[in-house]
């Protein structure tokens, strides 16, 4: 249980995808301005994470390694979680249409989104069982929302500063987010 | 070659799972919300290029506003679905209410580009920017700067540059007067216009008095009035606020003798109108 808990922080905070692995910078500058849609993208890319994490997995010990074609977890899993995505966006609609309404554009957006594809490999590479599987990819999502909403949170703010004019808009984004960087490499050791 | 055949076989069975799941997924989900449906069917009319004119984040978003009043239509109108009037006619039957098409708009440059040159311009490539240095490197200030701010944001890239000229033009057959490319320009160069205009003044330059720029440029409106005289039934308007030749909006007249009495041959006759039959 206690090395569970430790793979979720150190997915979370340690590691986390957008500040230390820099995966999935584009929703990190685009959807970050209003808190929120930088919430309703988190939620979406966690949802999608923790679907996409399960089913590669099983692809992956099930059908690529046993026939010995591991090289292709490439292509195979872009293919699946692409089709993925659309087959839980299909779901939410016919099913909940105030989630559907919630996550908006962001569900089919994260098709092809970097962090996405990339906790499948590290729970893949890393060789976790299931269950380390689903806290990684939980983990992943959580700090992935987490960044998003902090850095939201501060440029709703950064709107009516009184920031320099040159400095307006993309480079005091840059700005903070090294900022941000700085500060959660604080969490290194932490585990 | 046994290696690509795993390969052409993996790829091609993961390939179809994908495809049979969603097609199942599809098949065996509960139906659709009424109120989601009747959006599908309403975003099947517009014109599906999510330009953003109307306001709305998109068609989609513009047929959700729909399904749930149809004042919409009024309060933000989606110009290119009023320019087309079978989508009009099959939305109004679908919707059982009368809906009417609306004029058909197209935008038009006030600029022919004949302008001399100030001094070379040579920093960001975007007219707001180059305006910026005394209104532009054009002599006349109220010129088309032909970078084409414009053509960046047109949906259906019916603006083009004249390099020669550096002025852009826009295509009227392709044109669907969707309005922003009035919006983007920092000259107020553009200007929406019913596509019947039959005519229109190629010219942007109002001060009447301040002529510095005004004798670079051979083909600029001079405030002579003669086009206004010529013109008996009132085809032209007199704009006394910019001392420029207007023509009416809806009465759509055209004005044969105001072109020919042009001195700077700067009142362009559109051929395409209908208004000249």
């Amino acid at each position: 249980m206690n090395e569970l808990m430790a793979l979720f922080l150190s997915m979370a905070l340690i590691n986390n995808f957008i500040l230390s692995k820099f995966l999935g910078l584009c929703p990190f500058f685009g959807v970050s301005k209003k808190l929120k849609s930088a919430v309703s993208m988190g939620m979406a890319v966690l949802l999608v994470m923790v679907a996409a994490s399960v089913v590669s997995w099983l692809l992956y010990s099930y059908l690529l390694e046993p026939f010995g074609v591991a090289y292709m977890a490439t292509v195979i899993f872009i293919l699946v979680i692409a089709s993925l995505v659309q087959i839980m966006e299909l779901a939410i609609r016919r099913t909940n249409i105030q989630l559907y309404n919630a996550l908006g554009i962001y569900l089919p957006l994260i098709t092809t989104n970097c962090a996405v594809l990339g906790v499948t490999f590290i729970n893949v590479r890393e060789g976790f069982t299931l269950v380390e599987t689903l806290v990684s990819a939980v983990g992943a999502g959580v700090g992935f929302t987490l960044v998003l909403a902090m850095m939201s949170g501060i440029r709703e703010r950064l709107e009516i500063a009184d920031v320099p004019v040159s400095f307006k808009g993309m480079p005091v984004a840059f700005l903070v987010a090294m900022l941000l960087g700085i500060s959660f490499l604080a969490f290194g050791g932490m585990v | 070659m046994d290696g690509q055949i795993v390969i052409i076989t993996f790829l091609t069975i993961v390939g179809l799972g994908c495809g049979v799941a969603i097609y199942l997924a599809n098949k065996f989900l509960p139906e659709e919300n009424e109120m989601l449906k009747k959006t599908e069917e309403i975003a099947q009319f517009l014109p599906g290029m999510n330009c953003g004119a109307c306001g709305k984040p998109g068609c989609f978003a513009y047929a959700g506003e729909v399904a749930k009043t149809t004042t919409t239509f009024s309060t933000h109108p989606c110009q290119t679905f009023l320019n087309d009037e079978e989508a009009v006619k099959s939305m109004g039957d679908m919707l059982g209410m009368e809906l009417s098409g609306g004029e058909k708009k197209i935008a038009i440059v006030h600029c022919a580009g004949d302008s001399d040159v100030l001094y070379e311009y040579e920093g960001v490539d975007t007219c707001k920017a180059a305006r910026q240095l005394s209104g532009g490197y054009k002599q006349c200030s109220f010129a088309c700067l032909g970078f084409g701010d414009c053509m960046d944001v047109c949906p259906v890239d019916a603006i083009h540059k004249d390099e020669q000229k550096r002025i852009v033009t826009i295509d009227p057959e392709a044109c669907i007067g969707c309005g922003l490319c009035a919006k983007e320009c920092p000259q107020v160069v553009i200007e929406i216009v019913p596509a019947d205009m039959p005519q229109y003044l190629a010219c942007n330059y109002t001060p009447r008095r301040d002529i510095p720029g005004r004798e670079k440029c051979d083909l600029g409106c001079i405030h002579c009035r003669k086009c206004f005289k010529v013109s008996e039934n009132g085809e032209v308007i007199w704009d006394k606020e910019t001392f420029m030749p207007k023509f009416d909006h809806e009465l759509l007249l055209p004005a044969p003798a105001a072109i020919e009495a042009c001195p700077k041959d700067v009142i362009l006759k559109r051929s395409s109108s209908k208004k000249w039959k």
